[in-house]
This record gives C-alpha cells, structure tokens and sequence, in this order.
C-alpha cells in the first residue's frame, strides 16, 4: 500500500499554490522582523513607529492564513475533516494550556512567558495533531 | 456504514489511485471511505455511485439496520 495520498490534477495545483504563497510570506516575515529588530535596536523610532514595525510581521502571519483557508477550501472533504479536527484539538490544548498558565503565573510565580509563543504553539500542536489524526484514519 | 468498494474496484481492476483520480479526492480519502473509517458526504456518495454506475444503495449499506434485522 502507498503511504502518501494520491491527489488529482486540481489538488497538486492547489498545494503547489500553497506552498509558494507560504514561502513568499514566510520571507517577507522574517524580513519584516529582522528589519524591525534592528530598527528598534539601532535606530531608536518614536512610538509610532514601534506600533507600525511591531505590526509589520503580522502582514505575512496573514498571507499566510488566507494561504492556508484557500488550500484548506481546495481539499477534499476526507483531508478538510483531518484539518478541522486538527485545528480544533490545536485550538482546545493552546487556550485551555494559555489560561492554565495564566494563572500558574499569576498565583503560582511560575516564569512569565511571551504572547510571541501562543501562534508558534498553535502551529506545533496542529502540526503534532494533524499527523497523529492522519495516522488513526490509516 | 458498511460498503463494497473494493469489491467493485477490483471488478474493474482499479487501483485506489485511479479511483481517487475518478473521484477527484485523495487515494487516503478513497482507503478511509473503503475501509469504513470514513462516512462520505451525500454529494461524495452520489458521485461513488455514478462512478460505479450503481445506486447508493448497492454500494452502502447500513451496518446498525442490518444488525437490527
């Protein structure tokens, strides 16, 4: 038996579509950061300017988003319900996990952790689900 | 849901590549629908069947209603 899915012609399109989208917006990310990076630290900016480099990455974190729910909407509808189940599970362990330590910061003096770490953890755990998920369906 | 998909695959010596390309799903979604894993959509069934050239009927059956009878 074949491990990895065959897809039609629209499918593989649909993916390769995917693919340079993400790269195209995960240069522009690391772009944006490094430039906002090195803006704050050398150049000291007014406020404003701090909002508009400290938003800028959110711009790609966005193309990606639209990249991911246009090749989520060219899956069928067997690999949509991997990805729902997937998401729903990412969702379930990062806000329930984010509150829990909310409060283990507040009460428990438990070391705080950045706001930066909640979407990285979102896209592990749907990484980590969608492979376990996949895995139970073979 | 129980189903004679492969049954009828392997009447027409279709790999489930080929049934998938027929389908325009994924040969993983054409494996979790044969192997009972996963219940297909209405729209999905239909199309199985037009495929087939059979009716929904003749390709899925009820499990818990045959059980029942």
């Amino acid at each position: 038996m074949v491990c990895e899915p065959t897809s039609s012609e629209s499918q593989k399109q649909a993916k390769r579509r995917y693919f340079r989208d993400i790269a195209i917006a995960s240069v522009l990310y690391v772009g944006f950061v490094f430039a906002g990076a090195a803006a704050v630290r050398y150049l000291d900016p007014p406020q404003w300017a701090l909002i508009l480099l400290a938003l800028a990455p959110l711009a790609p974190a966005l193309m990606m988003l639209r990249a991911y729910l246009v090749y989520l909407n060219a899956m069928d509808e067997f690999q949509r319900r991997l990805q729902t189940d997937a998401l729903l599970v990412a969702a379930a362990v990062v806000t329930f996990g984010s509150f829990a330590y909310g409060f283990l910061e507040e009460w428990a003096d438990l070391p705080h952790i950045s706001l930066l770490w909640v979407f990285p953890a979102f896209c592990f755990i749907f990484g980590v689900a969608h492979v376990v998920i996949r895995w139970r369906y073979k | 849901m129980r189903n004679r998909l492969k049954v009828l695959r392997a009447e027409r010596n279709w790999s489930q590549a080929d049934l998938a390309e027929r389908l325009d799903v994924s040969r993983q979604s054409v494996n979790a629908i044969e192997t009972g894993k996963y219940d297909p959509s209405l729209p999905l069934a239909f199309k199985i069947a037009r495929v087939f050239g059979r009716s929904i009927e003749e390709i899925f059956t009820d499990a818990q209603a045959q059980a029942a009878e």
